[in-house]
Parts: structure tokens; sequence; C-alpha cells
């Protein structure tokens, strides 16, 4: 078996325990079913491209993109989990070389990043079919937006996990980020109507790009903005997996 | 293979790592015999982990060659690894899985097909004592459980050469008698192992050579038997008497007496026998019967303290 199939059987088998399934299916449902109906008595109607959507659909597909970044966080704990239990460096004087180590990681992202929107599209389908329009040109953008949004969040997580030494502070760092991430991003509410310089704040984000694409993908809507977010996306993803993939290969032993 | 036919496992030339000013590992030579338990020794800091590092091709020396198993280690350093087991110092573990499951892993990242990881896992389980804690996690074993996973978990794949540094640290008396019967089994059967400890009754134990390193130099290199007849021809005298009046007699003798049910007069010289003869002449001589005498011979530890204090002397 390949060495870096065999690195990918390990980083899943350590991190696909049941409590992480749970936090991964139970926390976006809540956000969907209570969350999502709560606030349709405040927020009716949410404008996407030429639509119009029911905050229920509009959150459901904005946790497709949030479920991706948080499952991403993996990579981090992984990376850091293997430093802190010295594994890193049983690894390292195994089989294997640096870059097949991190390549395995990315390769952890990916699956886990589709399993993630996979999970999350089946279990909102029910809230946002009316709306859906699926088609040959649209999917591809779902499932590009899972894989480089993969890469680009586990890429952050894996950067943190590389300059961190203490428990404390890799959990403090990472949560304030993902937070941050997590709520100035047009995952939860439309970037229209927001007040301008939150508005802004949104596109300094990389997880707005991700959930308009996936949104796009979904909605079936397909224009020069999008095709602009996917370029950022893809960019952010390239640059911070290099710098990644830097600070890991320097990271000493 | 060398021009005696014998054939080295490792071979180190003009070795050294240092980290800024610090020079961690100065300009070491060694080789080791395949099929042979050779025991790297030295004081905390002294560079030992890090000729381990260096010769598991962790970290690139600044200087040297390092040949393992016959392969260049800088240039081709995977081609090493896939032939070499190591234990290293701290501690490594998968915190959420069980120790069964941990061997089986650890078996499947070494490509060892599924049959025998089954085969291995029951054989480790029990050679290591692990039989009561297989379902229990990593994260919930003691150190002592932990390390004997560590080294267990080793097992579970083919090698030529085994680094273990400090592989009974934490272990108890009786764990610690097991691992070290286990692998001197293991190396009947061809293993070579290159072995680094604290404990000197383990390193007289267990291994064919032994070299001591001290401040990133190797400052001694031989068999245990060898070590002993170079550094350590003084021998501790203990004889025993009823006599409490026996100070002035031995007042010409450099010798300590204390007192206690009786008196014992304890001698450390590299002429013993010269010193036991005048002691026992005196204590002829005033009628004074002797109760117990015991000669005890340098142990490894004294050799070993020994030659870490001459070289930092010499050092200073």
């Amino acid at each position: 078996m390949n060495p870096v199939i065999r690195l990918v059987n390990r980083n899943l088998t350590i991190s696909l325990n049941m409590g992480f399934v749970i936090w991964q299916v139970v926390f976006p449902l809540i956000y969907i079913f209570v969350a999502g109906f709560a606030y349709t008595a405040l927020i009716h109607d949410v404008p996407f491209a030429n639509k119009t959507l029911d905050y229920p659909a509009f959150i459901a597909t904005g946790m497709i993109g949030f479920n991706i970044m948080n499952s991403t966080l993996i990579s981090g704990i992984i990376i850091w989990n293997d430093r802190r239990h010295g594994m890193f460096e049983q690894i390292l004087v195994g089989p294997f070389k640096r870059s097949q180590y991190i390549l395995s990681n990315v390769y952890t992202i990916g699956i886990i990043g589709l399993f993630s929107a996979g999970l999350i599209t089946a279990v909102g389908y029910p809230l946002f079919f009316k709306s859906v329009s699926f088609n040959i040109l649209t999917v591809p953008l779902v499932v590009f937006a899972s894989i480089t949004g993969a890469i680009l969040f586990g890429s952050i997580a894996s950067i943190i996990s590389t300059r961190l030494k203490s428990s404390e502070g890799f959990n403090v760092v990472i949560n304030t980020v993902f937070l941050f991430f997590a709520f100035v991003s047009t995952a939860f509410y439309p970037a229209q109507g927001a007040p301008p310089i939150l508005a802004t704040a949104f596109y300094f984000n990389p997880l707005t790009y991700l959930v308009d694409v996936v949104r796009a993908g979904i909605f079936g809507y397909f224009d020069y903005t999008i095709a602009l977010e996917m370029i950022v996306l893809a960019v952010g993803a390239v640059i911070l997996f290099t710098v990644a993939t830097k600070l890991l290969s320097r990271l000493e032993i | 293979m060398n021009r005696s036919g014998i054939l080295h496992i490792i071979q180190v030339t003009s070795l050294s790592k240092s980290y800024g000013d610090f020079i961690a590992v100065d300009n070491i030579d060694l080789n080791v015999e395949k099929g042979k338990i050779f025991g790297f020794l030295g004081p905390n800091g002294a560079g030992k982990t890090t000729t381990i590092k260096l010769l598991t091709t962790l970290i690139p020396p600044n200087n040297g060659k390092i040949n393992i198993l016959g392969i260049d280690a800088v240039k081709n350093p995977l081609d090493v690894r896939k032939r070499i087991g190591v234990v290293l110092q701290q501690p490594s573990y998968e915190p959420t899985l069980s120790v069964e499951k941990s061997l089986e892993k650890y078996g499947m990242m070494w490509n060892v097909d599924k049959k025998t990881r089954k085969q291995r896992v029951e054989e480790l389980l029990v050679a290591f004592d692990l039989l009561d804690i297989r379902k229990k996690k990593n994260d919930d074993l003691s150190i002592g459980q932990r390390r004997r996973v560590q080294v267990a978990r080793e097992f579970m794949h083919d090698m030529d050469l085994l680094f273990l540094d400090e592989p009974t640290v934490g272990l108890d008396p009786s764990a610690r008698r097991s691992l070290l019967d286990y692998i001197k089994g293991k190396v009947k059967s061809g293993l070579t192992i290159f072995f680094t400890t604290h404990i000197l009754e383990e390193a007289e134990y267990l291994c064919d050579e032994i070299a001591i390193i001290n401040k990133g130099r190797i400052i001694a290199i031989d068999t245990p038997d060898q070590l002993k007849t170079k550094f350590g021809r003084e021998k501790t005298i203990k004889i025993h008497v009823q006599e409490q009046n026996v100070s002035s007699l031995l007042s010409d003798i450099d010798c300590k007496i204390e007192y206690n049910s009786g008196v014992t007069i304890t001698v450390h010289s590299d002429k013993s026998e010269d010193v036991l003869q005048k002691i026992l002449h005196i204590l002829a001589s005033n009628g004074i019967t002797v109760e117990d005498l015991s000669v005890v011979p340098t142990s490894l530890e004294e050799i070993f303290l020994s030659v870490v204090k001459n070289s930092n002397e010499s050092s200073n």
C-alpha cells in the first residue's frame, strides 16, 4: 500500500471517533433546524443572486461551508496531537518522508471536507430542495468549493498548530480565529443589509467565498462574481498551503 | 564488511553536529557489529539523543559520514528508515486508540500484512504483559504501561537494526527485566541493537560493547569486561572486626573506619592485595580476629563515574 494512503488511513482512524461525528452532525443540525426556523420570525426572505430564499434554506447552505471549515480543524488537531504526543518524530523515523506526511494531511482534509459537505447537503436538502437548481455545470462548483475550502482552512489550522507550543495557546488561537471566520461571514446572514463596515469585513473572510460558491452550486447560479470568488478561494488555498508546507518542513525536531 | 571480515551494521566517521556555538556531537567514530547490542552511555546532555537522531536520519549532521546497513544515511535516509526500528526517548502514542488498535495501526503504517499484524498483536500483548489492558485507551494508561506499548509497537514490523533510547524509563523492575530478556531473545535471532540507558546494571547485563560519551565526545569504548580491566583496577575491601580500638593501629593505611555493631574497615585502592595483606598482618599481630571479609570489584557504574570525571577534569 502506498505510504500516503497508509498515513491517511491512520489519520482517519485517530480522528473519526464517535464524538467527532456527533459534533459534525448535531452542531449544524441545531443551527439549521433550531436557529434556521427560529430566525424566520425576524428574517423572512434572503436574496441570493436571481432568487429569493427562505432563511432555513439560506442557513442550511451556509452550514455546508461552515461544516467544511469546522471539519478541517482536524488537520491542525492531527499535527498538534502528533507533536504533543511524540508521533510526529515517530512517523519521521519510520518509512515516510515529510512530504508524504504533509500530503496525507491534505488528503485527510479533502476527504473529511467532502464527507462534511455531503452530510450537510443530505441533511439540509429538505429545507432547500424547493430552490435547488443543480445542473452539470453547477455541481462541480460544490465539489470545487469543498476541496479548495478544506485545503485553505486546513492550511490555516496547520499553520497555527506549527507555530504554537502550549495546548492552551493552541485552543485559544484556533477557537478565536475560527469564531471570527464563522460569524464575520455570509454563512449565517447575507451581506446585503449589514452595516457597511461589517459587510466589507465579510469579504476579507475566506468562508464568505466558500459559502457563496457552495450556494452558487446548489442554486444553479454562475456569474463573474462567483468566478472571481472561486479564483480568490483557489489562490488563497495555494498560498496558505504553501506556507503551511514550508512551516511543517522546517519544523525542528 | 571490514578487512577482518566483520560486518558492521553501523559505521560512523568524524560525525559532528552543532546548534549555533553549542557542539552536541563532536567528531565521533564508532562501529557496531551485526547481531550485537551496543550500549551508548553518558551523563545528561552528553550527546546520546542527538547521536541517535543523527543515526536515525531525524536530523542531518554538520560533518561526517553515517553508514547504516551499508547505506549512506545522509544521502538515502528513507532507505535506512525502511530497515530500522526506533524507540525514541520521548513518549509517543495515539491517545484515542486502544492498546491493541495502536499496535495494529502501527503495523499497518509499516505495511505489514493483515494476517501477520493480527498474529503479532497477540504475541506482543503476551510478551509485554499487555493482555489486561488491551482495550484501554493509551490516554488512560500509566507512564510505565505506555512505555511498554511504545516498545512493543516497534516489534510489529521487521527490521535489521533497532535503536532504543532509554527504553526502560518508567518501567518497574520486573517489566524492565522482561523487556531486557525479550531484547536478548531478539538479538539471538540476528537483530542488532543500539541501546542508550542511564541504568548501568542494564548496560552490563545486556551489552556486548559499550561506548561512553561526554560533552559530545566518545571517551571510552570497549566490551564491559575490557572497560573493567582498563579502568577498574581499584577494588573495595570491607573487613569487619569486633575490636573497637583499631584506628590507631591502622593510622598509616588510607582506609575508612565505621563504628557499628563492631568496626567496619573499608579500603578502596588499586593495590588492594597489598593493602589487604598489610591490614591482616596488623590485625593478626595484635590478636584481633576478622569476623567478615569481602572484596568487591569495581562496578561499571564506578567506572562510568570515574571516566566521566576524568574527562571533565581534563577538558577543564
